[in-house]
């Protein structure tokens, strides 16, 4: 056999269109790294030019005037807030739908999994409506639960496959030792199924970090305003403020990238498991 | 063990929560929708009274509701269609190859975890009418168009844009689905249909693209129910103005009729929105799995 490597034709012509690819990809991201250091007359005279000087006050007027400090807590909080619930009631009940035994596990599981195919917006009136009465609206405890419900149907559904793949004899032997049913959940069954925690965890966490209906409709206090909504009252309908926008757009979009970078595997195994097994 | 795993009060507590959050958060308020959009609400009073299919009639003589509608459709065949093309191309090309699959992967998958809001912005100054591509058509001499300020048209130029940025920014999600399907198809099938002198165009038509298309049931699903929702990407990049660019998709037009200083408050009409919005979110998903309902082959 010839070892030789024969490039093919073929094979050039498709990493040529991949790579044209990525620049669409990256160019965009990239640019804007560098417009968020350009003055604001030089974002209008030279857009796609190397900037002449970096003004990395830009930042720090972005930050100031758009009160991103403020809008980061807030997302914060609400995120790490419904990450750590999703990621306890979602376990719990998928344990319970995966490995106890009951007559209504199915109809439990169905039940939950119908959340995945409703749209927000088709409860934001509703609840906007209630939550005033009972004073959830401009309260960022407003957002969490919302946020939490329509985390609930991903993670319930990832972890109970990882709860069904554990062994059946790990948990008996862990009974013949004499475990409770606490035990077996909290010391064998949640740190066996950390993948699955982790995973549903993150895509958990981007995507309520990303959010932007609910934020926008159930919180009008500035105070209380989370990342995106911050990052849309750059635009005003008279005017534009470019020089303190991008630098913004860099603030909200980096914490994102960097989580990304280092756990895009995993990410996009848990994404694409979370669907394949639908 | 079974006498454990079968401990009624256990078992309530561990589903308890999530059921209850379940009812309380999304199936009551789904039923309360149903009623609102039967209803018209009194601002003043701040009460609701039962109009029957009121609301729904006057959406029908709607001309904003019409171009939501349209445009709507309009971004549901589009993702549709063009994200099952650029997916299965990049996925199939991408299982292809074997030096830098991850780093194409990743990249193109990016976006996806973006927050829209931001990425929004982005696009809206790249296609603003002076500044950005039309700045840079300029100096080769183009005058380039308006982008998102063009109105003319059946579907307007900036609906087009706005589609294009959407397929930019979730295509990844379409090319990791079937990228995981694809390979999960065994070699051997491939092996064997080469021995058979089949070529590799030949094995992508008669092998992989039978094997993908249970896939293509889910992915289109997502994408149906996604463009359906579409909303940060537009509010983002057009904010207010979608009214006066008749640019409004049923969710912006919603969030307007709803809560908007200026249309504001019309919660019955609104949820009459909401709930033309889930009947087409479950009629689409519907017709698309009836479209890719496969027997599952043995990979």
């Amino acid at each position: 056999m010839n070892k030789k490597k024969k490039i093919k034709a073929s094979t050039v012509v498709i990493y040529v269109f991949l790579s044209l690819m990525l620049v669409l990809y990256l160019a965009p991201l990239v640019w804007i790294g560098l417009t968020s250091f350009k003055s604001r007359p030089e974002i209008y005279k030279a857009p796609f030019g190397w900037p002449t000087a970096f003004h990395f006050e830009n930042y720090a007027m972005a930050w100031k005037a758009g009160r991103l400090g403020i809008a980061m807590m807030n997302s914060l909080f609400v995120c790490v807030i419904t990450l750590i619930l999703t990621m306890v009631i979602g376990s719990m009940a998928a344990f319970a739908i995966a490995r106890m035994r009951w007559k209504l596990a199915g109809a439990a599981m169905v039940y939950i999994l119908i959340g995945m195919m409703i749209p927000v917006h088709c409860v934001l009136i509703p609840l906007f409506v209630r939550f005033a009465k009972i004073g959830l609206s401009n309260n960022l405890w407003g957002l969490i639960l919302p946020y939490l419900t329509f985390s609930l149907p991903t993670c319930v559904f990832i972890m109970a496959g990882f709860f069904r793949s554990i062994p059946n004899e790990l948990l008996e032997s862990a009974c013949m030792d004499g475990c409770s049913i606490f035990q077996m959940f909290f010391k064998i069954c949640f740190p066996l199924a950390r993948t699955g925690l982790f995973v549903t965890g993150l895509m958990t966490f981007i995507g309520n970090w990303n959010e932007l209906l609910l934020a926008l409709v159930f919180v009008s206090d500035d105070t209380k305003k989370t990342l995106p909504v911050a990052l849309t009252k750059f635009v005003t309908p008279y005017q534009t403020n470019y020089d303190k926008m991008f630098p913004a757009i860099m603030i909200a979009i980096i914490p994102t990238i960097v989580v990304y970078c280092m756990f895009s595997n995993q990410i996009v195994d848990g994404l694409t498991t979370g669907a394949v097994k639908g | 063990m079974d006498k454990l795993l079968r401990n009624k009060k256990v078992i309530f507590i561990f589903v308890a929560p999530a059921l209850i959050l379940f009812t309380l958060v999304l199936f009551i308020p789904i039923g309360t929708s149903f009623y609102y959009a039967l209803c018209n609400y009194d601002k003043a009073t701040r009460s609701y009274h039962f109009i029957g299919l009121g609301n729904f009639t006057k959406l029908a003589k709607d001309p904003t509701m019409r171009i939501a509608l349209k445009n709507s459709l309009f971004f549901l065949f589009f993702s549709c269609i063009s994200q099952l093309v650029m997916g299965l191309l990049l996925a199939a090309l991408l299982t292809n190859i074997t030096k830098g699959r991850n780093l194409f992967k990743n990249v193109i998958y990016l976006p996806c975890v973006l927050s829209s809001a931001a990425l929004g912005l982005l696009w809206a100054f790249l296609f603003h009418a002076k500044v950005g591509i039309n700045n840079l058509l300029l100096q080769i001499g183009i005058k380039g168009p308006g982008w998102l300020f063009e109105t003319k048209g059946f579907i307007t130029l900036p609906m087009w844009v706005i589609a294009f940025v959407a397929l930019w920014q979730y295509v990844g999600q379409s090319m990791m689905l079937y990228m995981a399907q694809i390979s999960g198809i065994s070699k051997s099938l491939y092996e064997a249909s080469y021995i058979d002198g089949a070529s590799k165009t030949k094995a992508f038509r008669y092998i992989t693209l039978p094997l993908v298309k249970p896939m293509i049931g889910t992915a289109m699903s997502l994408n149906a129910i996604g463009s359906l929702k579409f909303f940060d990407l537009i509010y983002a990049m057009l904010g207010d103005k979608t009214e006066n660019l008749k640019m409004d998709v049923l969710a912006t037009y919603l969030y307007r009729t709803g809560f908007s200083s200026k249309g504001g408050n019309h919660y019955g009409k609104a949820s009459a929105i909401g709930v033309v919005l889930v009947v087409l979110c479950l009629l689409a998903t519907w017709i698309i799995n009836k479209l890719f309902k496969t027997e599952n082959y043995e990979m």
